[in-house]
This record gives C-alpha cells, structure tokens and sequence, in this order.
C-alpha cells in the first residue's frame, strides 16, 4: 500500500494527461481540486488490484461530459463524494475502495480525494490505462461488471439512480443526462466485487502516471533528450511498446461537435521534410494517426503527443496552428487486445473502414 | 519617418526609422521618471538623426515596465475580484493558484457570488445582486478601487459581467473596473488572472501612458501614438491606459521582430540579453513563435497568445558568485553603471566579467585587472552554457540554428556557442526592441460564432477574414500588406451540431502617410 498526497498531483497529472491520449478535459482543473481536498483531507492509501480481498466492494467513480465546458463551469468540492454517498445510501451497502473509470486526464484525480474524504482506498489502476470516450469501452463491463446501479450528481447537489439492463443503454442514458444536467456531472458506477476488480481493471497505472509525470515535469525540455528514460518506462510497464511516430508542426486543425462528440481532425507538416504529413482523427481522444495517408497507429493503441520543446503533454482542444509536436505510438494494455474488446474500441467502433493493426506490426 | 521607442526595466531606447532604414538611434538608462527619459531620448535622437519634430509621422512605444511591475510585485494596486460562477466553482476558488508573493502584492480580496453561463448560453444561475451589493460594500469599505469582474462562460455570454461592472461603478464612483471577457479567452481561471493583474495594473498604465503622452506634447509632437502589443501589433496608446495587461509580452515580440530585420533571417533563434534577464525566443517565419500553452507572468497563469519565450536569470547586471560558478539571477539591474566594478563600484557583475576577458571595453578595465584569471575563466564558460543550455531547449530540432544576439548584455558572448550555426550579432542588436515597435504591424480581430450548417467551413473563413481585413485597414493597415496571422476555432455547444467560435486576426504594415 502506498499513499497518494497533495504534493504527488502536479506530477500524476502530467502522467495523466500524457495517458489521455488527448481526451479526458485539460487535468489543470482537477488537478487544483484534487491538491485542495487532498491538502485538506490527508493522502489517499493506494492499494494495487492484486492486494484486494475478494469480497470488498468497489465503485468506479469520476466525470461524464464534455471537458470544454469545465474550462468555464469549474468543479464544486462536494459532487463526486455526493455520488458516493448518495450510491451508498440508496444501494443500502458500504463501499470499501474507489476505483477511476481512466488514468487519462482530469478522472484519474477524482477517485483518489473522494478516496481520502472518505477514509477508504483507492485502488491504483484503473477501467481504461487511458482515456477513451465511452462507458462501454471501459475494461470493466468488457470484463463482467455491471454499469448499474448508478448514481449520478451534479453541481446543484441533484442525485439521481440510474438502472440499466446493459452498459450500451447506460451510456445512451448518462450522456443524456450529463448534457442536461449542465455539461458535466459525476457518476459512482460499476460496483464490483474485489475479484471481479482483479480480472478487469488496468493494474499499477496511477502510480505509473505519477512516475511519468515525474519525469516530464523534471525535465522540461525536448522530448528527444529523454527518449530512454521514457522508453524504459514504458518497457517495464503494462503498455510496453512506445514509438516515436511524428515531430512536426500543426497546419491545420477542424473541429465540431456531432451528437455530443468533439470530432475533429489536425494535419501535421513534418519539420525536416514539408511534403511528409500527418492526419489526425480525433473524437475527444487522438484516435488515428496517418503519415503520407497510411496509419501509423489507431485505437485502442494509444497515440499521445507532446509539445517538442517542453515534453508537455497536448490537450486535443489546445492544439492549434504553429504549435510543434512529437507523436507517440504506445501499446495499449492487453485487456484491449482480445476479439470482443477489440469489437468496442478498434477504428470500426468509432466509424473508421478499417481493421485494426497492433502497433507493434505497423 | 516612424519614431521607436522602447521603455525597458533597465534601458530607454529610441530608433528613428525612414522606411526600413536607421536614420538615428540612442540608448540611455531609463530614468525613474518616465517622462524624462522619453524626453531625453527623443531629443538624442533627433539630434543623431538630424531630423526635425515634424518630419515624424508616427510614434510606436514599446514598454515592459507593466510585466516588470507584476514580476517585482511592485506597483501593483490592491485588486478585488468577484467571479459569478456558483454554485459551480467552489472547488476552485480565484486566486488559489497564485505564487503567495503575488497573492500579498494584490491581496486576496476574492468574492464568489450566483450567476455566470452554462456552455448552452443559460444562465447557472440568476446573478445574485443582494451577495454582489454585500461584495461591492465589502470592497468599498477595504478603499479597493482595482476591481476585476468574471462571469462563467463570459467571452459568449457577457451580461452579467456587464451588470457587475455597472454595479461596481455605480457604488464605488472613481473604481476601475475590467471584465474579463474584454481581455482573456475561454479558460475562466486564467481569464480572471488576466482581469486580475490588468486592474492591479491600470493605475500604473494610466500614469505611464500620461507620461509618454506629456513628453511628446513637451517635444511639439503631435502624431498618433501607439504601444505596442503581445502579438507584435500596435494599439492606440489611450487604449493601453485601460488595457496594459496587454502589453505583456510586447518586450520579447519586438525584439525578435527588430532581430529579424537587423539579420535580414526570418528563422533563427533569437537571444535578447538585458541588464537582469536574456529571454530566448524563436523566429518562425519572421515572427516570433507563439507558447503553445499557457503563460505564466510572474507565476500567475493566464491565457494570453503570446511568444514562446524562455527567460533565464542571466544579463549584463547579473551578480557574479562562487569564484564563477554561479551567475545571476540576482543582478544589480539598471544600478549597474554604478554598481559594477569597471564603473567603479563595489559588485561584480557579468559585465565585469566580458571587459576582463576582452570581449568588450567599457568602464574602466583597471578595476577588474585583480580578478584572477581562473574566475574569469569559469564565469564566461558559465555564461556560454547558460546561453547554449537555453537555445537548446528552445530550438526546433537538434540541428544547429543561427543564433542573433541583441539587447544590451549580447557583449556578454564572445565565444561560439554549441548549438549554433551561425552567430551573429547585428549592428544596432542594442536597440532592437526600439526598432521592434517602430515596424510593429497594424492588425485587426474579429470573432464570430458560425454555424457550419448553415455556411461551409471555407465561407466562414473566408467571411470573417475579410471583416478582419477591413478592420485592419481601418486601424491604419496598408491593404496590400495584410497577412492571416491567426485563426483560432472554438467549439464552446454541443447542442448545435455544427457551432463554433471562430476568431481570425490579420496583420499588415502601417500604412505610409505621404
């Protein structure tokens, strides 16, 4: 078991916000949440998926919505433990740890003070080792656990219970009510027993993410001059394989919002040679990369990118015009490896014609 | 003929411009009275250039005393905020991010009340007048006459941080009020920062921008004068009395600017050293590369577009330490002509280094004949590593790029540098961010909501950047010149299916008055 505080934060949300594969909202927000409540309420005790009895009880917990709008609509300090409380109560069963639905972005942050307020674990690993846009791409339903009940709350200190006989209706029915209930809300879902936790859940990625973190935000600079650092992690982690895929500077980026999805996509001109180009298509997450019209990496691989200079990690709503990128290609976990994971997150899950490639074969 | 002048923390230059070519130029400590020292530049220059009052068309200023006063925490008037946001926001109050010494300079007078916009334009809810009226008595009673407004959603919905400001005005009559929306973008922590250090700013401007305005009267110059801005374009200078926060990273952008020109290179890295700091920025096309992320003025977070620069404590002032280990970032700033040991002083400073290894003459080198010549060693290898250190980081790729050097402290650099192809070190590099403002460029902004189901993506593009041109043209831009310097796209709904914020700004030269 370790322990999780406010001065660990700033470097797990670097790490998150890598992970995010730009989706999962800029983490800033959370982050400054996350270091009040944690400042307030003591460390969160992290506790790995394999250290967990078999009969504890442990709930998803984290955001639903559109990450634009908390730039503007920032977070109240009672939402996420109101779902929580809320759960409990109308459940009739005590929780014994919290789990976030995504290490990617500002979710990884949300379980760990929910965690501390409420005197129980979180547990370090996550339902994605990433970020992606829908409930059920979690590895948690993919894996036996069901989405519901569920509990959700937003900032006007409503609750509601949401029933649901599959995890493809539960998200038709949150994303509703996220958009109703102001853009953005809370949910404790996925209740799971401790054993069903281990088959599931992506192990060792919070304190993975406040690793990475650590080393970006250390040192600051190109993202060339710790290529071997990076690549070690990433070696002696869950993901494996990490490649450089691109550095090169944004020409062009498009975005819009189709049935509450920020679709876009962002053209890259390669620094040495202006005629070598990369497309991305991004719906909230990067989800594939091509070079000169070939993919390079897609779904549920991860395709994260940093800003060249700094080694900060990009945001898919910052990118803009001019700015200078480094692509990366990561494996994903192998939870997302099997045929029927694969069926809810390859490219053909997100519209694309075409089958998924691991990356290590591209 | 275009009059620059630049206003730094250490140096007043001024440049005088006929179409692209220096007709005078003269650098002289600024003077803790502004006016004085504008005055005492433009006679200077005059003189150098020979060049009657008359003959002037146009008057651009450059000044980094609005960032220095936020960077020294100096200057600063006590700023109230009040945010309209709840209930949501509670989590994340105003303010909670500020470096501690930042928060004393302006103190932490913060007021959350009811109101602000959802992202669907609808209101979180009614502002709330009976906890804004407890603010504003709150405020009155403390004397705050600084006061910042922001509202949630705001740059789409501004009403209620209209209603706010007028409630402010109304019960604090001589108040300066900002609102948020007229100054950030999207991102409400960083705009209200933003809102925060432009009030914490005004008082200062509206002397400043007096002082400049009294100097030229003083001279007989009656043209139109303008300050320049972050982005490298110019603004009526009574604009900038309201607005300094705008100014911020004007210092940076016209010294790459006034690099370009002097190099004739339109890429190249570009190392400004002054009297305190060098600030490393890069030249992209002829313009300087803007931070792609958030910038932090003095550890406060905002959202401004601005040049991606690098500041490293290291300029001609900077103190001299542990047998030459360590340089800067203390420095004896503009006190250097008297605190430095070659004039005489008692502080060894970078300077003090350059003239005692022979990169430069200046002061008198008999008071430097004792340092030994290991510690002379050490600090200017320490220097070029510093410098080299900072391009490195800053540089596109690994490949070696050209390096200019300007600003006052480039003596500092007499060696070559690793990371560099070329060094170069133009004539005039002293006087830059002078001649940075005087070619500063005219632009115009606009920004429109679009729906892309009722207009193509390439009509709406092409619409707002015709509005933005004419915008240009009328603020004074040659039309022949004008370029797309920016476009930003952003989605703020997704009830419309195809909405989006779409803000194009152009750029053009000023146009040439017969």
């Amino acid at each position: 078991m370790k322990q999780l505080g406010a001065e660990h934060i700033r470097d797990l949300c670097a790490g998150a916000a890598f992970l995010a594969t730009g989706g999962g909202g800029d983490p800033y927000v959370s982050m400054l949440l996350a270091e009040r409540l944690l400042a307030r309420h003591g460390p969160a005790t992290l506790i790995a998926p394999d250290q967990v009895p078999d009969d504890f009880l442990v709930v998803s917990i984290g955001m639903v919505g559109a990450p634009t709008v908390t730039l503007e609509q920032l977070p109240t300090e009672d939402e996420a433990i109101n779902a929580l409380n809320r759960y409990e109560e109308l459940t009739g069963r005590s929780v014994d740890a919290v789990v976030p639905f995504e290490v990617g972005g500002g979710n990884s942050t949300i379980p760990l003070f929910v965690a501390a307020m409420k005197g129980i674990p979180c547990i370090d690993g996550d339902g994605m080792g990433r970020a992606l846009p829908e409930a059920q791409m979690m590895t948690f339903p993919i894996y036996g656990a069901h989405p519901t009940p569920a509990v959700i709350a937003d900032a006007f200190g409503h609750t509601e219970l949401l029933e649901c006989t599959d995890v493809h209706e539960f998200e038709r029915l949150i994303r509703g009510k996220a958009v109703t209930m102001g853009g953005m809300i809370s949910s404790a879902e996925h209740g799971m027993s401790g054993k069903s936790l281990r088959r599931s859940a992506v192990p060792k990625t919070i304190s993975f993410a406040t690793r990475l973190g650590a080393l970006l935000c250390q040192h600051g600079g190109t993202i060339e001059a710790i290529m071997t650092q990076l690549t070690r992690l990433f070696e002696d982690s869950e993901y494996g394989l990490i490649k450089l895929l691109f550095t090169g500077k944004v020409i062009d980026t498009e975005r819009r919002i189709v049935g509450g999805y920020d679709i876009g996509s962002a053209t890259l001109q390669s620094l040495d040679n202006p005629a070598c180009r990369m497309e991305l298509m991004i719906r909230n997450e990067y989800l594939v990369a091509k070079v000169n019209q070939k993919v390079v990496a897609s779904v549920p691989d991860l395709i994260c990118i940093v800003e060249q200079e700094t080694s900060r990690p990009l945001n898919a709503e910052r990118m803009r015009y001019g700015q200078r990128l480094s692509v990366f290609g990561i494996g994903c976990t192998h939870h997302y490896r099997t045929p029927q994971a694969l069926a809810l997150t390859e490219p053909r899950a997100f519209g694309f014609d075409f089958d998924y490639v691991p990356l290590e074969e591209l | 003929m275009r009059l620059g002048i630049d206003v730094g923390g250490t140096h007043t230059d001024a440049v005088l411009l006929n179409g692209s070519e220096i007709v005078g130029f003269h650098k002289a400590l600024t003077s803790s009275d502004v006016k004085q020292g504008i005055i005492d530049s433009l006679d200077a220059v005059l003189v150098a250039g020979q060049v009657d009052t008359a003959e002037i068309d146009a008057v651009m200023i450059g000044t980094t005393q609005f960032t220095n006063a936020v960077i020294q925490r100096c200057d600063l008037s006590p700023t109230a905020l009040i945010r309209a946001s709840l209930p949501m926001g509670s989590g994340v109050p105003p303010l909670c991010d500020w470096p501690e010494d930042a928060l004393a300079a302006v103190g932490d007078h913060q007021y959350m009340i009811q109101g602000g916009h959802l992202y669907n334009g609808k209101p979180i809810a009614e502002l709330d007048h009976k906890s804004l009226n407890r603010a504003i008595a709150d405020i009155s009673s403390k004397g705050i006459k600084a006061v910042a407004v922001a509202a949630s959603f705001s740059p789409a919905v501004a009403e209620h941080e209209l209603l706010m400001a007028k409630a402010v005005r109304h019960r604090i009559a001589d108040a300066t009020v900002t609102l948020s929306h007229e100054i950030g973008r999207l991102g409400l922590l960083e705009r209200e920062n933003a809102a925060v250090l432009n009030a914490a700013l005004v008082d200062l401007a509206r002397h400043v921008v007096n002082s400049m305005e009294r100097a030229l009267i003083e001279r007989g110059i009656n043209c139109p004068v303008y300050i320049s801005q972050n982005d490298g374009t110019l603004m009526a200078a009574a604009t900038i009395a309201r607005y300094p926060a705008l100014t911020f990273s004007s210092g940076p952008t016209n010294s790459i600017r006034g690099a370009a020109l002097l190099s004739g290179l339109s890429d190249a890295i570009v190392v400004d050293i002054g009297g305190t700091t060098a600030d490393i920025g890069v030249l992209a096309d002829g313009f300087p590369r803007e931070s792609n992320s958030h910038i932090e003025v003095g550890g406060v977070r905002t959202n401004f577009r601005m040049p991606d620069i690098l500041p490293i404590g290291l300029g001609g002032g900077s103190l001299v330490a542990l047998n030459g280990r360590k340089i800067g970032p203390s420095s004896v700033g503009y006190c250097l002509s008297t605190e430095g040991l070659v004039f005489g002083g008692n502080t060894l400073t970078a300077t003090d280094i350059a003239v005692a290894n022979g990169s430069c003459k200046l002061g008198d080198g008999v008071h430097v004949a004792h340092l030994q010549a290991e510690v002379i060693e050490t600090a200017t290898q320490r220097m070029h590593e510093m410098i080299d250190e900072a391009v490195d980081r800053m540089r596109p790729s690994e490949k070696p790029v050209p390096v200019i050097l300007v600003g006052g402290g480039a003596i500092l650099i007499s060696r070559s540098l690793k990371t560099a192809s070329q060094l170069i070190q133009p004539d005039h590099a002293d006087v830059a961010n002078a001649l940075g403002a005087a070619i500063a460029l005219v632009g115009g902004e606009v920004e429109h909501f679009v729906s892309y189901s009722a207009i193509t993506r390439d009509e709406a593009l092409t619409q707002v950047t015709q509005q933005a041109q004419q915008k240009a043209i009328a603020a004074g831009a040659d039309a022949e010149t004008l370029r797309v310097l920016d476009v930003e796209e952003t989605v703020i709904s997704y009830m419309d299916d195809a909405a989006a914020r779409l803000r194009i700004k152009v750029v053009g030269d000023l146009r040439q008055t017969a």
